[in-house]
């Protein structure tokens, strides 16, 4: 995935940054914004929320950039920032609200971004949203550990060996607690079918899963 | 958790090597719970979704470099990171000094209020100490878990 850490160049960007040579950030900033908005939409369930998130950690970046080692890609190092900085933001609001569509109470499921459904007709888009909805949920009662484990997985594509690269654990803990959370994950997604079935269905989404 | 569910885990996640992702699929077709047991776990894994995220907002990675560069040149000379190691030293030995002299002289320690901004900054150094611990807590707990 992506260039190995002889090739990346962004380890080269960052040591003219941390030479002094503040023009070298832009660029360095343009190869990685989408991905790390991205992952902190993702974290903090808000889209301002982690577009704050995301400027504050190239600029935590920016000011390690002395420290940065050249080992892996240089997206890992960037992540792993993020993610101290989203799970600090989590902690200080204590309440974990992890996207806001259980927490806020004026609009109980509204998505953080209300993207178009690129799928026709109106059954699938029901149909997809209530997969977020159904996802979000299920993330949200997780643990912050597990939640963010399952969203470098599976929503960011990152391997054992990247994921344990981000947190700073071995292998085998991301592949045991991935799998834990994974179990969590099924016991929820019962008990929302559970409720769902007691529920009356929405029109035109029957049979679609 | 056993052997066979890591290993699920792991074909799921397509990080088995080839030879092993065979033999495991050989052994599913001749063992029904444990296909079974991979049917349920692909069904709860690839029926997590999100909506697509949003855009880059135009102009954010001028904005960031902008920031980045003020406050670089705000701090032009005054870097400890970058300070050498004895400035930084007698910087802290002089900082000790001072508030024990303060607290000796003065007998109590000020009542003040201290602006909020520099608790947050405080508040976050903790917090970023207090969420490596509580990883390494996690870790450790769930390496210890059978």
């Amino acid at each position: 995935m992506g260039t190995d850490s002889a090739t990346d160049p962004g380890w080269e960007a960052l040591a003219r940054v941390a030479a002094g040579d503040a023009g070298a950030f832009t660029p360095l900033v343009e190869d990685h914004q989408e991905r790390l908005l991205r992952l902190c939409e993702r974290m903090l369930g808000d889209v301002e929320e982690a577009r704050d998130a995301a400027q504050e950690v190239f600029l935590k970046a920016f000011r390690k950039a002395g420290e940065a080692r050249p080992m892996g890609q240089v997206y890992t190092w960037l992540y792993r920032i993020a993610v101290n900085h989203c799970l600090n933001k989590l902690r200080r609001r204590k309440l974990v609200r992890f996207l806001r569509f259980e927490a806020n109470p004026e609009e109980p499921d509204a998505p953080a971004f209300d993207p178009p459904d690129a799928r026709p007709g109106p059954a699938a888009a029901l149909e997809a949203r209530r997969l977020w909805q159904l996802t979000r949920k299920a993330i949200a009662k997780l643990p912050d550990n597990q939640r963010t484990v399952l969203i470098l997985a599976r929503f960011e594509g990152l391997s054992y060996r990247q994921i344990a690269e981000v947190l700073g654990i071995t292998e085998g803990a991301v592949e045991s607690r991935l799998f834990r959370t994974m179990r969590r994950i099924e016991a929820v997604q019962a008990q929302e079918d559970a409720q769902e079935k007691g529920a009356p269905r929405v029109p035109g989404t029957e049979g679609k899963r | 958790m056993n052997r066979n569910e890591l290993e699920l885990m792991r074909l799921l996640h397509g990080e088995l090597p080839e030879e092993q992702a065979r033999e495991l699929r050989a052994r599913m077709e001749r063992d029904p719970a444990l296909a079974g047991e991979y049917s349920r776990l692909q069904r709860s894994w690839e029926g997590l979704s999100l909506p697509p995220s949003a855009p880059v907002p135009p102009g954010f990675a001028q904005r960031v470099a902008a920031r980045a560069r003020a406050a670089s040149a705000d701090t032009t000379g005054l870097s400890w990171s970058t300070a050498p190691v004895w400035v930084r030293a007698a910087a802290a030995a002089a900082l000790v000094l001072g508030t024990a002299l303060g607290a000796g002289v003065g007998g109590s320690w000020p009542t003040q209020e201290t602006p909020a901004e520099e608790v947050q900054a405080t508040d976050e150094e903790l917090s970023e100490v207090d969420g490596s611990l509580a990883e390494s807590y996690w870790t450790a707990i769930e390496d210890l878990e059978p």
